[in-house]
């Protein structure tokens, strides 16, 4: 195993020899043992002569889907974090939810020491704010457990970020459903109604054209907007 | 393994029984894996009228995991059910996974009303040995 490679925070004795690319310095042993790890050497042409590492990016993201999962397993399973997002189940409210809470993404930063939790809460707003507080006290402990559960070199800082995209998304395609059902009446009535023309007003004329011209404008977005959550 | 049990008003019927029953009450399953999500809608006892999933619904491969996909397969799955006028479900969720969220939030939007949401995953009290750790 590789001894001299390791992240600025740690003491580092520096190399006898300055480095200019590391195919040439470096024992080859070294070399192969580096890209057995998955991880890159850089090296700073300045005197300093620190030696970053710098996993490489399939491994980033195999490391991030690999907390998903076991975060995702310790929201299900551990009882500390349970308390922790719901109160509730602690008097044994045997598993009527009040709010669900769903990891939604990892992100990994490329070295490997910071990670962002993207949560998504299920529920109304008192329930969001229990979890997401519960969660961010409970972070010391998540990064320990996470240590003992995955064999990594250093073990992240964990930072738990709220994540309304999913709300959002869902909230856009309420309302473009909502848009959709009232086209489908207004037709039905202008179908209905064609015989009955003379009776308008110039105001009800004026508020049709409105609402059809935002209708046609929104219908003309939702052919797109599908597509964004994919 | 036995045979299915022969039902009470099938006797004698050799071709499929059409089940159009009026169930205002239902509950829906939702198992969420991480790369599917499986919706089922059944009455109240447990007997099957509907189910959908992301992979049914045309995505194929890493794209069913997806939260877009697990809300297609929940659309799909209660289309067939609000027909036949169901009202309330309780939603019985399995698994972790993008899907739980995703479905959940389709069918609140869907107009039927949520009486209850429980979270049935399987938890050993200790039983079988699982799987071996995943090297990263």
């Amino acid at each position: 195993m590789p001894q001299c490679i390791v992240t600025s925070n740690h003491y580092c004795p520096p190399p006898t020899i300055r480095c200019f690319s590391f195919t040439s310095v470096l024992p080859s042993s070294i070399g192969l043992e580096a890209a057995k790890l998955g991880c890159s050497l850089m090296y700073r042409r300045r005197s300093s002569r620190l030696v970053i590492c710098m996993a490489k990016e399939r491994r980033v993201k195999m490391v991030a889907k690999q907390i998903q999962r076991e975060l995702s397993d310790m929201l299900l399973t551990d009882q500390v974090l349970q308390y922790a997002i719901l109160p509730e189940a602690a008097l044994g409210a045997d598993r009527y939810l009040s709010s669900l809470t769903t990891i939604s993404d990892v992100e990994v930063s490329s070295d490997l020491q910071v990670v962002k939790v993207y949560v998504s809460v299920f529920g109304d707003e008192r329930g969001k704010e229990v979890a997401l507080s519960g969660l961010k006290s409970k972070a010391k402990y998540v990064r320990g457990q996470l240590g003992k559960r995955m064999k990594l070199r250093l073990t992240p800082e964990i930072r738990f970020i709220e994540d309304e995209s999913l709300e959002r998304g869902s909230r856009v395609i309420a309302i473009l459903d909502k848009i959709k059902s009232e086209k489908k009446t207004v037709e039905n009535q202008t179908v209905e109604s064609a015989d009955s023309i003379e009776d308008w007003d110039d105001e009800d004329d004026d508020d049709i054209i409105y609402v059809k011209s935002e209708l046609q404008l929104l219908l003309l977005f939702s052919s797109n907007s599908v597509t964004v959550f994919v | 393994m036995a045979k299915a049990i022969p039902k009470k008003g099938s006797r004698g019927r050799i071709g499929s029984r059409k089940s159009i029953r009026k169930i205002p009450k239902g509950v829906i399953h939702i198992q969420a894996s991480f790369n599917n999500t499986i919706v089922t809608v059944t009455d109240v006892r447990g007997r099957v009228v509907s189910w959908s999933s992301a992979g049914t619904c045309g995505f194929r491969g890493t794209r069913r995991g997806t939260p877009f996909a697990a809300q297609t397969a929940a659309a799909n799955a209660i289309r067939a059910v609000v027909d036949q006028g169901m009202q309330r479900a309780e939603v019985m969720i399995k698994g972790p996974g993008l899907g739980r969220d995703a479905a959940l939030r389709a069918i609140r939007r869907s107009g039927i009303l949520l009486t209850f949401v429980r979270d049935v995953t399987p938890m050993p009290h200790n039983g079988c040995r699982p799987p071996k750790k995943r090297r990263v």
